[in-house]
């Protein structure tokens, strides 16, 4: 029972983590970044050819997500930056654009087929919990989740670079008038929401198939899971993962045919109690 | 995303198209000649799914009709008309499916279809074919309401299908399971028309053929599952002895690498996998592939020990670098079985070609194979075996094949009802 709720716990980190980069770049640049999901792709990608390179794990988890920033930088400086004072829906098209392209550029350099590098010596092992299996890989993903959130949390709060990151996100004109330079900060707030998803990528290639079209499978979840923990919120971003991880693994249990649907009535049921999600910022 | 022609392209072939079919009426008199004067070329549509996780699938499926098509045309084509294949994204969906068939006959000029991954896809896209008036040949898409429903009972007899249903899946499966010491059987299958019947017709089997087995439980997973530790977890908590999975594509491969993680080879004495014998998951397992795993496929490269099976792997192999999976085979088949039928019928009318693909006998890569008058479907038999890990091979393959003759695990006319 508990047992099952641990693992949900486990398959939400990855959620959070591309759910916390998507929600960080709303809620400081207004952009609801669709090719959010095809950079949690590529940090697959890029962490797999580093462990093709390396024959390290480890190696592959700082090279690929490292990678995926870079991708994000040029993004944002080569493309995104152009289209800020163009309505949303300009915007929304750009970033869905970059879905196409990258899956089908991943399509034509790495073929459809699917890659799946072995799990860790390190990792692959178990332990026991009452008459339950959990894979070492799920605790070092839950352990992996609760740091990437202390440091997030470190770093908003306790540094003066989070503090005008927090300033920006609360008031862009005033932030601006007092000598913000947004554009900068824009695209370093970009590039640290793709190193997220790219860490989530990197996180999951050696347990989960590796496939041209796997951002999109995670995109929807992590929508949902921003709009129910509040646009632009990471706290949200955080308490809505884990909602949505136990949500799957106790409806798997107690209601399997409704499963589909709970993570969607949770979110519909916020929107109409809480339009602006559970620790969102009720604007106007 | 799908290959789209130009307009222009488009309209002219199909002008020419009607103008050659139009030429082609006045039919060849006396002794069987090369050239049967057909329309040139002849058209097949083939959908399957090109994109997304399980877009591996849809590749394999357009290998295996593009080599077809390559050496039908470098023999004169089908009876002197070349043949000409145009392939469209499935996506799974039926209303995608549905839209694909329409625009095939209706705008791009299709004589016949082929491919289809999706069960549902099948079901729909059958519905419709007679007021499409033309022949549907399904090469992977496997629910037994296909033959039994639409083309048995209700006579949908443009509807044909040259893979093995989910007899394979549910029946030869329970003939494995029944000489397996294991009684408690559990399952994660994907929630939709495939998982949901082949794990009844498995169960129901089985019961028949080893009463005292229980079937503990099952966690069915949504198409485009991303993680299976919570059915992993759910599944486990039920202490089965034996897994029964109808996993595919990347799912498969994910399933199984996580389960591994879970220890659940450990703990289990037995796991199948309906295609866990297919080449994209042979491949994308790779190292990780635990051995002893059952598996099986709509056709096994390795079986049957034929020349044209060793013919059709070798030029497979020298075309595309791969070795084939079935969906490779079935879809070569589907356009053989259509060169076939319509030299046999002369014509490409489709009641003509209805008529020369009943009861039509062919000799594929996956063996001797006829296609059934009653329901359209094409019966061959193809093995179970063991995932092993032999160094000659590239990837895993099955050892310990276990080889059941259709009489034995071909449900027949007129279909009794699966019970349980």
């Amino acid at each position: 029972m508990l047992f099952q709720g641990l693992v949900g716990l486990s398959e939400a980190m990855y959620l959070w983590l591309v759910a916390a980069g998507l929600s960080l770049i709303f809620g400081v640049m207004r952009v609801l970044n669709f090719a959010h999901g095809s950079l949690y792709m590529l940090g697959a990608y890029f962490a797999w050819v580093a462990f093709r390179v390396s024959g390290s794990f480890w190696v592959a988890l700082l090279v690929g997500p490292l990678v995926v920033a870079a991708v994000g930088w040029a993004m944002e400086f080569g493309f995104l930056r152009r289209v800020y004072s163009a309505p949303e829906a300009f915007q929304l098209l750009l970033t869905f654009a970059f879905v196409l392209i990258l899956d089908d550029a991943v399509k034509l350099v790495f073929g459809p087929v699917y890659q799946s590098p072995p799990t860790p010596a390190a990792l692959s092992g178990a332990v026991l919990i009452g008459h339950s299996v959990l894979p070492t890989y799920h605790l070092f993903i839950l352990g992996v989740g609760a740091l990437v959130g202390l440091g997030l949390w470190v770093f908003l709060e306790k540094t003066s670079f989070g503090l005008v990151i927090r300033a920006t996100a609360a008031d862009r004109e005033m932030a601006r008038a007092l000598g913000v330079r947004a554009s900068r900060l824009f695209t370093w707030v970009f590039i640290l929401g793709a190193w997220l998803a790219g860490l989530g990528g990197a996180l999951s290639m050696p347990v989960r198939a590796i496939s041209p079209g796997m951002g999109e499978l995670i995109i929807i979840e992590a929508f949902v899971v921003v709009v129910l923990g509040g646009l632009g919120s990471l706290r949200g971003a955080f308490v809505g993962s884990l909602l949505i991880g136990l949500l799957h693994a106790y409806g798997l249990l107690f209601m399997p045919v409704f499963e589909l649907a709970l993570g969607y009535m949770a979110m519909a049921l916020v929107l109409i109690v809480r339009p602006w999600g559970l620790f969102g910022i009720r604007e106007g | 995303m799908a290959p789209r022609r130009g307009t222009t392209r488009r309209r002219f072939l199909k002008s020419t198209g009607l103008a050659l079919a139009g030429l082609g009426l006045p039919r060849a008199i006396g002794a069987a000649t090369a050239d049967l004067k057909l329309k040139k070329p002849i058209k097949i549509g083939c959908q399957t799914i090109l994109s997304g996780p399980l877009g591996g699938y849809g590749e394999f499926m357009r290998k295996g009709a593009t080599l077809a098509m390559e050496e039908i045309n470098a023999q004169g084509g089908i009876g002197g008309s070349p043949i000409e294949i145009s392939f469209r994204d499935e996506e799974l969906k039926v209303d995608v499916g549905v839209k694909n068939a329409r625009y095939f006959v209706e705008d791009w000029g299709a004589d016949f279809l082929i491919g289809i991954d999706s069960s549902a896809v099948a079901l729909a896209v059958g519905e419709i074919m007679p007021s499409l008036n033309r022949i549907l040949i399904v090469t992977h898409g496997a629910t037994e309401k296909y033959n039994e429903d639409l083309v048995f009972k209700r006579h949908v007899r443009q509807c044909f299908r040259v893979c093995v249903p989910v007899y394979q899946d549910g029946i030869a499966s329970a003939l494995v399971a029944k000489d397996l010491p294991v009684k408690r059987w559990a399952t994660i299958s994907p929630d939709y028309e495939y998982g949901h019947t082949s794990w009844r017709m498995f169960r129901a089997y089985l019961k028949r053929f080893k009463p005292d087995v229980e079937f503990v439980g099952e966690s069915f997973a949504k198409f485009g599952t991303v993680d299976f530790s919570s059915h992993i977890s759910k599944v486990m908590g039920l202490s089965p002895e034996g897994i029964f999975s109808t996993e595919w594509g990347g799912e498969a491969v994910t399933m199984v690498k996580q389960a591994k993680l879970f220890k659940v080879f450990e703990q289990t004495k037995a796991f199948m996998i309906g295609m866990g014998a297919a080449m994209d998951v042979l491949q994308g397992l790779g190292a990780d592939y635990p051995d002893g795993v059952w598996a099986s496929g709509r056709y096994y490269f390795g079986y049957p020990d034929s020349a044209e099976n060793k013919r059709f792997n070798e030029a497979f192999r020298k075309r595309w670098d791969t070795y084939p999976s079935y969906p490779s085979e079935t879809a070569y088949t589907a356009v053989q079985a259509l060169k076939k039928a319509v030299e046999k019928a002369r014509s490409v009318e489709t009641e003509k070609v209805i008529e020369a693909l009943e009861g039509l006998e062919l000799d594929r890569p996956a063996g001797k194979c006829v296609i059934r008058k009653e329901d359209h479907q094409a019966v061959y038999a193809v093995p179970w075996g063991q995932i092993r890990h032999d160094p000659k091979f590239p990837m895993p393959t099955l050892t310990n094949l276990k080889v059941f003759t259709t009489d034995e695990y071909y449900r027949k006319p007129p279909f009794a009802p699966v019970e349980g």
